[in-house]
């Protein structure tokens, strides 16, 4: 049979069946797009705001005992060695300043009176660390009695924003907005602890950057600020709180891992298990639906079959007449599955336009109904292009599933008999 | 019915071959009790321009004949060439293109496909033709003339009288110019004034040249017919 008969001969093939067999079809995959762009869709906002993690990245840490000559400290040597591993493009240092620190501020906030008692973790880190989110030469000690340059969390400016200002009639603010503003710091001093004996150091912290690798409750300081206040505090000022090594690739990263931890220093993964985690949670949501869309789908390819069993019983002796005008049953084989892929083709079509559609309605609602909360994003779905794709094929395939049965039925009608009854 | 050659001095005739030659045709039918033949070793033989009507009793193998010069069933024994051609072990598709080919089909129920036109209806061998004849419309027009439908193309069959949709059933055999028109009990659900109208395009088609075998149990076409067989018990008894 030529293709533009067949075409043909489809194309004015529709009836009531055709409708209730695309049903079945469009309900499984507008489901399965809807909920597995749904699912890459959140996955990609824990991804990417609320647990930012690089796939390059471990942070490496003092093991828990002291063995050895690593005595559980990370001193310049073994960072040293840990520079020269294979695959390592950078090694950052990170220490912590080891005295509590607290902010009172009492003054103007973006036009609004503030006034506030905070405690502050500070963590002091090479500025390569920060180097894509603060301007050239801005993240260095200034020495003291300078304002000391202070990057802050991309979450934390989120979290502000969503829960802390609207609670309390502040301003909303923006990265750009937060660059340059100062608050007074006071090292050594706590309103939770007993601080330790020494000076209380007082100074003022002034923002140069946001980033995504920043403390979500806490100042990342120039490594040397850090190093230069535990001094004037009399704590350790010589030993690295953590190392961040860059791999060239996240392929790398295992081995590399496995290179840290032969080395008898422990890699920080809490943050990195908790992505992983909340990603597989969405995963195996989004499988769990994904499923039940393909069980939709099975379903259809049921009801497919079913219609058109009844439709090819129905249509027996026009089918029969074909054959008497030249089809043969491959010709009756092709037509039926045609009519079907025809009809699995406009399902999956359909499904696909039906949940882009109502992903559309989602994020629209979502925008203008839902209050505003941290990590609210603009669209909860991710659309790839071989998700409609594999839409549009999964509603043919479940139609040639559903047709085969049918197809071959229409292919064995036996036209003499068939042609035999005068009705 | 006949050609001449020339021979010495003399011009003789020469009979042509037969268009249909069956010899020892058996078709036997199991109706799950046990085989039950319905066709007993048929011996025929129709020249090319033949109007041959086959009668007898209901049961008696007349459609079953019918089936088998069409190519509808291929489940016989013996010998069955028609326009040139050996049913006998045909493959599927070179039985399908034998029907879309060589003959055409009327059927007692008209059998047009409800959903399409008349001018669609008379064009669904093209459908199935290997190549398609690349001038579908103008054999769908020619056709429609013949039965004096050229107007009503664009008609859907509910629109139709029944002798108007066995009309159209004989364009939709006549599309592909066959080499015989197989008719079963083609004025059977027809009234006598609208069946004698059929049997007078069957006259005319003959009158053309078209070999026809057609079943029937209608004096008009049996009268219309230039030989009459009748079929009892499987067999040609006369």
């Amino acid at each position: 049979m030529r293709f533009s008969a067949l075409r043909s001969l489809v194309g004015r093939q529709t009836g009531r069946g055709a409708a209730s067999s695309i049903f079945g079809v469009v309900v499984g995959v507008s489901s399965l797009v809807f909920f597995v762009a749904l699912g890459l869709g959140v996955g990609r906002v824990v991804r990417e705001k609320i647990f930012p993690t690089d796939a390059t990245l471990v942070e490496v840490i003092p093991s828990a005992l002291s063995l050895g000559p690593l005595s559980g400290k990370l001193e310049q040597a073994t960072v040293d060695r840990l520079a020269a591993l294979p695959h390592v493009a950078h090694a950052w240092r990170k220490m912590s300043v080891r005295v509590p620190a607290a902010s009172v501020y009492d003054g103007d906030f973006f036009g609004q009176r503030l006034r506030v008692g905070v405690e502050i973790v500070a963590v002091g880190v090479d500025p390569g660390l920060v180097e894509a989110d603060v301007a050239p030469g801005t993240f260095d000690d200034p020495g003291e009695g300078q304002p000391l340059p202070s990057v802050i969390s991309s979450r934390l400016i989120e979290l502000y924003d969503k829960t802390f200002a609207p609670t309390r009639g502040l301003p909303q603010l923006s990265p750009q907005m937060i660059q340059g503003f100062t608050f007074p710091v006071e090292f050594n001093r706590s309103f939770i602890v007993a601080a330790p004996a020494g000076p209380v150091i007082a100074a003022r912290a002034q923002v140069v950057g946001v980033s995504d690798r920043g403390l979500l409750a806490g100042l990342m300081v120039p490594l040397a600020s850090a190093q230069r206040l535990n001094r004037q505090a009399h704590v350790d000022a010589d030993t690295f709180t953590a190392v961040v090594l860059h791999a060239g690739t996240p392929d790398a990263v295992p081995g590399l891992v496995a290179e840290v931890k032969a080395m008898g220093l422990r890699v920080d993964d809490k943050e990195r298990r908790l992505a992983e985690n909340t990603g597989a949670a969405i995963v195996v949501t989004t499988a769990a639906l994904g499923l039940l869309s393909l069980l939709i789908c099975v379903l259809a390819a049921f009801n497919i079959a079913h219609a058109l069993s009844a439709q090819v019983r129905a249509r027996e002796r026009e089918l029969a007449v074909m054959r008497a005008v030249g089809a043969s049953k491959r010709d009756l084989v092709t037509l039926v599955l045609a009519e079907a892929l025809a009809l699995g083709l406009a399902g999956g079509v359909g499904g696909s336009a039906i949940a882009i559609l109502g992903a559309l309605v989602v994020d629209m609602l979502s925008a203008h109904v839902l209050p505003e909360f941290p990590f609210k994003p603009e669209s909860y779905f991710l659309w790839p292009w071989w998700l409609p794709v594999t839409g549009v094929a999964l509603g043919v395939v479940s139609a040639a599933i559903g047709a085969w049965w049918p197809a071959r039925r229409a292919g064995a009608i036996d036209p003499a008999r068939a042609l035999a009854g005068q009705g | 019915m006949c050609s001449t050659r020339r021979s010495g001095f003399a011009i003789l005739p020469t009979p042509m071959p037969p268009l249909i030659v069956i010899r020892a045709l058996t078709r036997t039918f199991d109706d799950g009790a046990g085989p039950v033949p319905v066709l007993r070793g048929v011996d025929l033989e129709v020249r090319s321009g033949e109007f041959v009507a086959l009668v007898g009793r209901s049961g008696s193998g007349k459609s079953t004949l019918l089936h088998v010069l069409g190519g509808l069933d291929s489940r016989f024994e013996g010998v069955v060439t028609v326009a040139g051609t050996s049913l006998a072990g045909l493959s599927d598709q070179a039985l399908a293109r034998f029907r879309n080919e060589q003959v055409g089909f009327v059927f007692q129920s008209f059998h047009l496909i409800a959903r399409l036109t008349v001018g669609q209806n008379v064009a669904l061998p093209a459908s199935f033709s290997a190549t398609g004849p690349p001038d579908v419309d103008a054999r769908v027009q020619d056709a429609l003339e013949r039965v004096g439908l050229a107007d009503k193309t664009a008609r859907l069959p509910a629109q139709l009288s029944g002798g108007e949709r066995q009309r159209v059933a004989i364009a939709r055999a006549l599309f592909a110019r066959p080499k015989v028109l197989l008719c079963d009990e083609p004025t059977g659900n027809l009234d006598a004034a609208t069946a004698e109208g059929i049997v007078a395009h069957f006259r005319a088609l003959n009158a053309e040249g078209l070999t026809i075998v057609a079943v029937t149990h209608e004096a008009r076409l049996r009268e219309a017919a230039s030989r009459v067989l009748t079929l009892q018990d499987g067999r040609v008894v006369a």
